[in-house]
């Protein structure tokens, strides 16, 4: 197993294709294993204090083996990069097209350094490469982006597909993601901002080389057995019928939305609280992806006559609103009608910024608004004029998502990455303590679903590497209740399907990391593992594929073990800028306000949370008190060079 | 004789083209329920609701809860009144 490596340095506009050798693998599988890894090297030369949003901070985008190969789990790109929003490890995930034809390409990893003297943008056209003048493209959204590039580029040897910022990385607002094709956001953590501030507007890939398989046959055979088991499955034909979107109705029913800045769990809204959005507004499937056997994704075109506000649309088109998509629309926000909450994740995603921030933002103002903490005047002060806030009026949200992505405002400014700095910053200026309603894990938005009833959901928002987030740690075993897989993994114990207690709650965010970790390195979708979590295990059944394309026999707990070790490599990398267990945190509502609503009421945050907390560090090896990890636990995982640089900066545990 | 109330979200509603139902069983049992569902809405129904390897019922991408939100299996006994709400299980996105 090789891979090509494309280092771009913005500043000299040098660019040099390097192998990846094989050894990499060994260690790091691929994906956002050797991402990690490729950042990890450069913070080795370069201050990892450095501003994020300055020339020494580097972008890594990579994409692991499985993709493009027809194994049929979906493809899924990342990008790595020092978060500017949040001044820690930072990446993110998307789909699209992009990520397997930049293998077709040639290069399947890309490292951006330096900055550019003005915007460019970077094509690779079957392995050549150039940087090409962008002032063309600069105050342009993603959609005509893509457009223009698509058009300028022509369709040999292939169609362009590309990843592109807005305006909003263009001004370097923290939020600011990069989109895929123009349709798949990699959003989490300003990898936007990090483009921007390098002068690089989009990478346009074109190409049609071939992929190295080791052993095709075998890659076929599990293929086949994958489609067979996915087809065979009347569940994953639900989801392949609503994708996300068929979580509305059951966390509707449990209590598990995220309603006006989480005061609520339950959509209000006749319309919004059902998932009949598919029939009314859905138009035709397709895969985000070519490699997909479940294809989820779907398109809609409003007619104007679905609703009255759907007469602002008419003719937009886009991809079905996700369930995040909705749950910050429709929860956080408290909009109602299906066709503003399609468009809200229309606008985010032309404007690459992430939805989660940029609602939890918005939703903490409104609170305050609503409970009379701010006046008008404090509004007009922030915005340079009268502005309502009232719950759910797309006008009001509008303006308040153009004056992040322009950057027009001193809400813009002061909220440009994200809600808890935004609100610390808030507070400071007006003397008073708002952080009461800011919505947060570890830095990081919230993710815009309710928490307080899963301690080990909560527990993931507040020790993920890259900030509040679920998709790092996801808690299948805990929210479902999942007896067979608790027993499964937990030598026959079925605590850590119980809600109810903390029993095994931090061990289960320890092997969720684990295993998405895995499958991120191998570059393809989480849905098909969550799905079917004990037929698709990612270290026993992905792990047969892994190996068929690879040549690299691994067996289910070597895998295991190198999922961990990717985890601690962003683990180290958070320690070496200062991140200790007082940042393992979580919001005061979530800690301490009672779940005010739905079939777990009453459940509070801080019963269990420092208990999980204990569990997970010791899972984890790592020393309770600090949070640090310790040497013994990084030697076990073959990091002992890891473990030197972090005693170098005084970054490991001293027991 | 007890009656059971049933309720199905999303798919569900699909596939028993209704949002809820009232079943009465003989046997107070979450298995006999379940036998009455499969039978009154068919294969594609059973298909989603039974786990063919286990005979239990499916935890593969769904979640059946009581009134209190705790997930039921075969085994569980049913009381007259009680409401069985069948979801599909997803999460993130
Ligand atoms: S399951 Fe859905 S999101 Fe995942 S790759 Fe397939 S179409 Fe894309």
């Amino acid at each position: 197993m090789e891979s090509r490596l494309l280092r771009v340095n913005l500043t000299t506009g040098e660019m040099k294709g390097e192998t990846i050798p094989h050894s990499i693998f060994e260690r790091w599988i691929g994906g956002s294993g050797v991402n990690n890894w490729i950042m990890w090297e450069h913070f080795l030369t370069h201050d990892i204090n450095c501003d994020p949003r300055g020339p020494d901070n580097i972008f890594v985008f990579g994409v692991g083996p499985l993709a493009g190969t027809g194994a049929g789990s979906g493809i899924k790109g990342r990008i790595t990069f020092k978060s500017p929003c949040y001044n820690m490890f930072g990446d993110s995930a998307g789909g699209g097209k992009f990520p397997y034809y930049a293998r077709f390409s040639g290069y399947e990893y890309i490292a951006i350094t330096g900055k550019a003297p003005k915007p460019v943008y970077l094509l690779i056209c079957n392995g050549e490469v150039a940087l090409i003048d962008a002032a063309h493209l600069w105050g342009k959204g993603t959609e005509d982006t893509h457009a223009i590039l698509q058009e300028e580029l022509g369709d040999y040897p292939s169609k362009v597909h590309t990843l592109s910022i807005s305006q909003a990385g263009e001004n370097q607002v923290g939020i600011a993601g990069v989109v895929s094709d123009a349709l798949r956001i990699h959003a989490r953590g300003g990898g936007g901002a990090v483009l921007g501030s390098k002068n690089l507007k989009a990478i346009a890939v074109q190409g049609n080389g071939g992929l190295p398989v080791a052993r095709p046959g075998e890659m076929l055979a599990w293929s086949d057995d994958f489609r067979k088991k996915i087809d065979g499955n009347e569940a994953i034909y639900g989801f392949k019928r609503r994708g996300t979107l068929g979580a509305v109705e059951m966390y509707q029913h449990i209590g598990s939305h995220f309603w006006r800045n989480n005061q609520g769990n339950k959509f209000r809204g006749d319309e919004i609280r059902s998932d009949n959005w598919v029939k009314k507004f859905q138009k035709y499937s397709e895969v985000c992806s070519s490699d997909c056997f479940i294809a989820c994704d779907s398109k809609y075109v409003i007619d104007g006559t679905e609703s009255e506000p759907s007469k602002k649309y008419i003719g937009e088109t886009f991809r079905r609103p996700e369930y995040l998509t909705t749950g910050s629309a429709a929860g956080a926000l408290d909009v109602r009608d299906w066709s503003e909450v399609a468009h809200w994740g229309k606008i985010t995603n032309d404007y690459a910024i992430d939805n989660q921030d940029l609602s939890c933002s918005i939703s903490f103002l409104m609170e305050l608004k609503q409970r009379d903490l701010i006046s008008n005047h404090d509004v007009a002060e922030l915005f340079g004029h009268e502005q309502s806030l009232r719950w759910g009026n797309m006008d009001d949200i509008e303006a308040c998502v153009e004056s992040i992505v322009f950057q027009k405002n001193l809400f813009g400014v002061m909220f440009r990455d994200g809600p808890y700095f935004g609100a610390l910053k808030y507070s400071e200026m007006k003397g008073k303590n708002f952080m009461k309603y800011a919505m947060y894990g570890k830095g990081g938005a919230s993710f815009t679903e309710e928490v307080r009833p899963y301690p080990t959901w909560m527990n993931n928002m507040a020790v993920a590497s890259r900030g509040a987030d679920h998709l790092k740690g996801i808690g299948l075993i805990e929210k479902f209740q999942r007896e067979d897989l608790s027993k499964m993994y937990f030598n026959g114990r079925t605590e850590a399907a119980d809600l109810t207690i903390p029993d095994l709650k931090g061990a289960c965010t320890a092997l969720a990391e684990n295993q998405v970790a895995l499958l991120n390195s191998y570059g393809v979708c989480l849905f098909h593992w969550m799905l079917d979590p004990a037929e698709f295990t990612p270290q026993d059944y992905y792990g047969k594929a892994y190996a068929a394309v690879t040549g690299i026999e691994r067996t289910p707990e070597e895998l295991m073990r190198d999922g961990e070790r990717i985890c601690n490599l962003e683990k180290a990398f958070n320690s070496r800028v200062g991140m200790r267990r007082e940042h393992d945190m979580v919001c005061e509502r979530w800690m301490w306000e009672p779940n005010s609503e739905g079939l777990y009421e009453g459940a509070v945050g801080a019963d269990m949370f420092n208990t999980v907390l204990d569990e997970y560090y010791e899972w984890r090896g790592w020393e309770k008190e600090s949070g640090l990890q310790t040497r013994a636990r990084l030697e076990e995982l073959g990091m002992e060079d890891v473990a030197d640089v972090l005693a170098k900066d005084g970054a490991l545990a001293l027991t | 004789m007890i009656k059971v109330h049933t309720q199905f979200l999303s798919h569900f509603k699909e596939l028993a083209a209704t949002d809820e139902d009232v079943f009465e069983l003989d046997r107070p049992l979450v298995s006999e329920l379940a036998t009455r569902i499969c039978d009154r809405y068919g294969p594609r129904m059973q298909a989603v609701l039974i786990d063919p390897d286990t005979q239990e019922l499916n935890a593969r991408g769904t979640m059946f809860v009581d009134a209190k939100g705790r997930r039921i299996c075969m085994a569980d006994p049913l009381e007259d009144g009680d409401v069985i709400t069948f979801m599909m299980g997803i999460a993130g996105g």
